[in-house]
């Protein structure tokens, strides 16, 4: 393995590149309404696709989770309590056994 | 060009956000910390990770090929740079909302971008923040709760508690589902969710967690320019 500190400088490097390369290059693409309705519909499929695979990779403690996260915010509108009660959701139910 | 406000009062909004957000992010780091411990990794090698790399999902990839003692420079870079892809997305959906900041507040607010930061960013965005200084002050506390899980994490790993108890391994779900709630306002908004979450999922099965995400932002995005109404409201 080649020295420890040219493993992080080379990983941390790379971790700048993503951090940095998405936003730099939108400078060069010309505005237009596909390109707006793209960047509006990112966010959405990112957070759902996030949700789904957790659900696939969970069982039910995590679909009780995330279910009362989305009934919480749909019910109290405020979605970071809703999220934080249902990470609480997924502990309380853990610490029973299920 | 006016530029946007970048204020010490959209700072503070940025961090009343981030402190929801930080102690899950303290429970990530821990979970990382003893990770690197199991693995021998000293706390200070860990604490570098996480201040130069600062993704756990990056972290975990790296070491994790440093542990089979197969880490080249090359494998280093390119592990980081495809569990990281997704930043690739975030930076670009940024761009139109944080470049009115201007690149030299712009840039050093995208080095504390992290996945939850960039969701709660984009939903506050979208709620019509003005203030560019949300990023940053998302980011702080994201960024000392990380340090902070991954030294305690590091140093004490052998007498604390399992992550996943403490339900940290849903933080970044349950946010994203909750968020996603809020913004789904129109029918036509449930477009890209049902494609993310389908792309996600065979994606994911593919190649994986990290380019599960990337499909679902690819596909939406794609879906979303090709039925593109002109004029029409999304």
């Amino acid at each position: 393995m080649p020295p420890l500190w040219q493993l992080m400088l080379v990983a941390g490097l790379a971790a700048l590149t993503c951090r940095f390369a998405g936003y730099l290059a939108m400078r060069f693409l010309p505005a237009s309404p596909r390109l707006d309705a793209a960047l509006r519909a990112t966010p959405l499929a990112v957070m759902s696709g996030i949700t789904a695979m957790a659900l696939a990779a969970g069982g039910l403690v995590e679909a009780l989770a995330l279910g009362a996260a989305v009934a919480l915010t749909a019910l109290t509108r405020n979605d970071v309590a809703a999220a934080v009660a249902g990470v609480a959701v997924a502990a309380g139910l853990r610490a029973l056994g299920i | 060009m006016t530029r946007a406000p970048f204020t010490w009062a959209g700072f503070r909004r940025g961090l009343r956000m981030g402190l929801a957000l930080s102690f899950p992010i303290l429970i990530y780091g821990l979970a990382f910390g003893m990770v690197a411990a199991q693995v021998q990794i000293g706390w200070a090698t860990a604490l570098g990770m996480s201040v130069t790399i600062f993704s756990g999902s990056a972290q975990l990839a790296l070491v994790s090929l440093m542990q089979g003692g197969t880490a080249t420079l090359w494998t280093a870079a390119a592990t980081v740079l495809v569990i990281n892809a997704r930043y690739l997305l975030f930076g670009a959906t940024l761009r139109p909302w944080l470049s009115a900041a201007g690149p030299s507040r712009a840039l050093p607010s995208l080095l504390l971008l992290g996945d939850a930061n960039w969701i709660a960013t984009m939903r506050a965005a979208e709620k019509g923040e003005e203030d560019r200084a949300y990023l940053a002050g998302t980011g702080v506390l994201l960024m000392t709760g990380w340090l902070t899980g991954t030294l305690i994490g590091a140093v004490f790993g052998s007498v604390l508690p399992d992550p996943r108890a403490l339900g940290a391994d849903l933080m970044l779900p349950a946010f994203a589902a909750s968020m996603m709630t809020v913004m789904v306002r129109s029918r036509a908004a449930l477009v890209p969710v049902a494609v993310g979450a389908a792309a996600a999922l065979v994606v994911a099965q593919q190649a994986g967690h990290a380019w599960g995400i990337v499909g679902a932002g690819v596909a939406g995005a794609v879906v979303a320019a090709l039925t593109v109404r002109p004029a029409g409201k999304a």
